[in-house]
């Protein structure tokens, strides 16, 4: 116990000083539930239902029944009738609609004459995902359409080939499900790294370090009594948006919750005990603050929480390799998706095991009981 | 109080020999050598920025010395750092304090850091709050109190333990004279129970009431000893030389009209009174007569003494190499 000496009196001032500030406590755990929210609806890339302006030049039964096939693939929702080709594509341009479609006179004869039957799809391209959307929805329902009709003049009873694609995870492929645990893990990185590393510089700057170094605690007790408070704040943080994920994003956990808050405490650890590291070197807390950026940035763009890292150029799969953030990712999705089990994420578990515990203790190293 | 387990049963409670600290090329101490006995109260004076400070984090064991050594309590500040801590109390220049805990919860931190528990941190509290009257303002928060009581709060930290030696920076800085004097009462108390106690501090009636002064002056100690042998060095009583004070009615014209006089070295006013130093062949009848030829009136002229800070400026000017 005596490498832990005075490990219980920081501890329980601590708990004081969190509990005591009421409104310092809600700073550290509303804005991640908030930027979950916000991130988790930014990060909505599925195009459904999509407002849509139609101008039926034909208003036959053929031109009626294609516009209701485009509203039935649910991509898009017709919300505006329009009488001319300038008012549809106003209608697009100044953005009421993503999409116009316009059937011009003739469509139903034509189709009746064998001729191609033509019909133009209008897609507003400032926004890709919608567009490709958009696009890819309108050119596979025309394709079928006409496979449909060759074959039923060729006297063909069954189209001759075709591709039953069974999406075995996230099976409505919707992106929040893909997101939202990386956002999870995103949004807790920011809010430790950054609470540890600013509790321990701003007993730097306070001196209270100084009053702190000629008692008989030990470092270990210290860097410990700072942990501790803090692993269980941000493990209520962890619980409440793991409950926003399932509840306000409708991604229900696949696997196993135990497996999901072991890996969410590992993570946690790793995360503290890197801010505790910023702050052996952080000597005021805008150090602090920028030597956290410095890890939160990569956590954002090379964890593969928005981009694939299988994909990424070998520099930035390495730097990713090096993130916690990353392992907790691939653990997240694992068992929120796919139902992963413990030994499926072993690995990786592993991972951010050895990562806190060699963090850890670097940290104890590079801590000097002393000043300047 | 205890005076803890110390390692020097009769030796010096405070030594440090050659100390010095480097911050990049900058010296902050150089070649620093004294030494404190077991009771004392020893004053540590200095300009802004001559690193009284940085001795005392030197003898705290929190900052590493460059060269020479420091024992407190008998125990090699740098080599025995964790045998010494306990025997110590700290307070810094700034009262570091927990601002969003109350006085009450500082003061129970402190204990428990101390490993009190219980019963025994009850009353080791409440002894230390009657010692320093803090209980008015127990419930209040740290950030709230006035300088005087955040500096009886960090006090009272600094003593949970009963340490045998106490290093107070620039304790009563931004006090009120009566809390000062409520401050010195204390210094005393401890002292007379054994405590040594290192002070620094820029208040030269202070000094005075130390039994053992330091001065340090751009990072080197240029004395140290007991305030009378000070005050005995020949160097603050040149040959042929002789202190007298001078009260009149109009102390100021009174100190340009005198520093006009053939003989007089310095002069210094201290309120209605001036403290002289003048060559033996001034007469008080001739400071009677200039004074007296420039109208003004009521003059009494007295032999004293020098006092500490006459100590310390003659010595300073030694230091900076000759006299004005
Ligand atoms: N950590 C440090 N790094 C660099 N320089 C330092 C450091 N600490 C102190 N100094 C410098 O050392 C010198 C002595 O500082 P110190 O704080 O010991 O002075 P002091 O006598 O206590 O002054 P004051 O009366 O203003 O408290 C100063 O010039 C200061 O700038
Ligand atoms: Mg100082």
């Amino acid at each position: 116990m005596s490498v832990f000496r005075g490990f219980r009196a920081i501890l329980y001032k601590e708990f004081l000083v969190v509990l005591r500030d009421p409104f310092t406590l809600f700073l550290m755990l509303f804005p991640p539930v908030l930027e979950m929210v916000a991130f988790g609806y930014a990060l909505e890339t599925d195009v459904r239902r999509m407002r849509t302006a139609l101008l039926d030049e034909d208003r036959t039964v053929e031109s009626r029944r294609i516009v209701e096939r485009f509203v039935n693939t649910d991509t898009f929702r017709i919300v505006e009738r329009v009488g001319s080709a300038e008012e549809l594509a106003a209608a697009v341009r100044k953005g009421r609609v993503y999409v116009g479609i316009d059937i011009p006179p003739g469509f139903a004869r034509d189709l009746e004459a064998g001729r191609t039957a033509r019909l133009q799809v209008l897609v507003d391209g400032s926004n890709s995902s919608v567009a490709g959307s958009a696009l890819n929805t309108a050119v596979a329902l025309a394709l079928r359409e006409s496979m449909e009709r060759l074959a039923s003049a060729a006297g063909v009873r069954e189209l001759p080939f075709e591709v039953r694609p069974q999406i075995l995870f996230n099976p409505a492929m919707r992106s929040p499900n893909f997101f939202v645990p990386g956002v999870i893990g995103v949004v807790l990185q920011i809010a430790t790294t950054f609470a540890t590393a600013m509790s321990l510089v701003r007993e730097r700057e306070r001196g209270t370090l100084e009053q702190l170094f000629v008692s008989p605690l030990r470092r270990w007790g210290l860097l410990l009594g700072k942990l501790v408070p803090y692993l269980l704040i941000s493990g209520v943080m962890a619980f409440a948006l793991f409950a926003i994920m399932s509840g306000l994003f409708d991604v229900p956990i696949a696997g196993s919750p135990w497996v999901l808050a072991l890996a969410t405490l590992l993570y946690l650890f790793a995360l503290l005990v890197l801010g505790l590291l910023i702050s052996t070197r952080a000597q005021n807390q805008m150090q602090a603050l920028q030597f956290s950026m410095v890890f939160v940035m990569p956590s954002v763009f090379f964890s593969g929480f928005i981009f694939p890292r299988d994909t990424m150029p070998v520099v930035f799969r390495a730097i990713g390799a090096c993130l916690p953030t990353t392992y907790f990712i691939e653990t997240a999705r694992g068992v929120v998706l796919r139902g992963a089990t413990l030994a499926d994420v072993a690995p990786h578990l592993g991972v951010l095991a050895g990562m806190g515990g060699i963090l850890f203790v670097l940290c104890a190293l590079r801590f000097r009981w002393k000043l300047g | 109080m205890s005076a803890g387990n110390t390692n020097a049963m009769d030796g010096p409670m405070i030594e440090c020999a050659g100390l010095t600290r480097r911050f990049g090329k900058f010296t902050a101490v150089d070649d620093v050598t004294f030494s404190v006995g077991r009771g004392e109260i020893f004053g540590f004076l200095g300009p802004n920025g001559s690193g009284k400070s940085t001795v005392i984090r030197m003898l705290c064991a929190l900052l590493e010395p460059s060269g020479g050594t420091a024992r407190v309590g008998g125990f090699d500040v740098a080599r025995e750092p964790e045998r010494m801590k306990p025997l110590i109390g700290y307070m810094s220049q700034k009262f570091s304090l927990y601002d969003e805990l109350t006085a009450r919860e500082n003061l129970s931190f402190y204990g428990r850091l101390y490993g009190f528990h219980g019963a025994a941190l009850r009353r080791r509290f409440d002894e230390l709050v009657a010692l320093t009257h803090l209980a008015p303002y127990l419930d209040r928060r740290a950030a709230l109190l006035s300088g005087g009581w955040r500096q009886r709060l960090a006090m009272a930290c600094a003593l949970v333990h009963e340490p045998a030696v106490l290093f107070l920076d620039e304790p009563t800085a931004g006090i009120d004279p009566v809390a000062r004097r409520e401050l010195w009462g204390l210094l005393f108390d401890f002292a007379a129970r054994g405590m040594t106690l290192f002070v620094t501090t820029h208040y030269m009636d202070e000094a005075e009431r130390c039994s053992k002064v330091g001065y340090i002056h751009l990072s080197r100690l240029i004395v140290s000893g007991l305030p009378d042998d000070l005050k005995r060095l020949p160097e603050v009583n040149p040959a042929g030389t002789r202190r007298i004070e001078v009260a009149c009615d109009h102390a100021t014209a009174g100190l340009r009209v005198l520093r006009g006089l053939p003989g007089v070295r310095s002069a210094t006013a201290f309120g209605q009174s001036m403290n002289l130093l003048v060559d033996a062949t001034v007469t008080d009848g001739a400071v009677r007569a200039s004074l007296g030829a420039a109208g003004i009136g009521m003059v009494d002229v007295r032999p004293t003494g020098p006092t500490l800070e006459d100590v310390f400026v003659a010595l300073t000017d030694r230091a900076n190499g000759g006299g004005r």
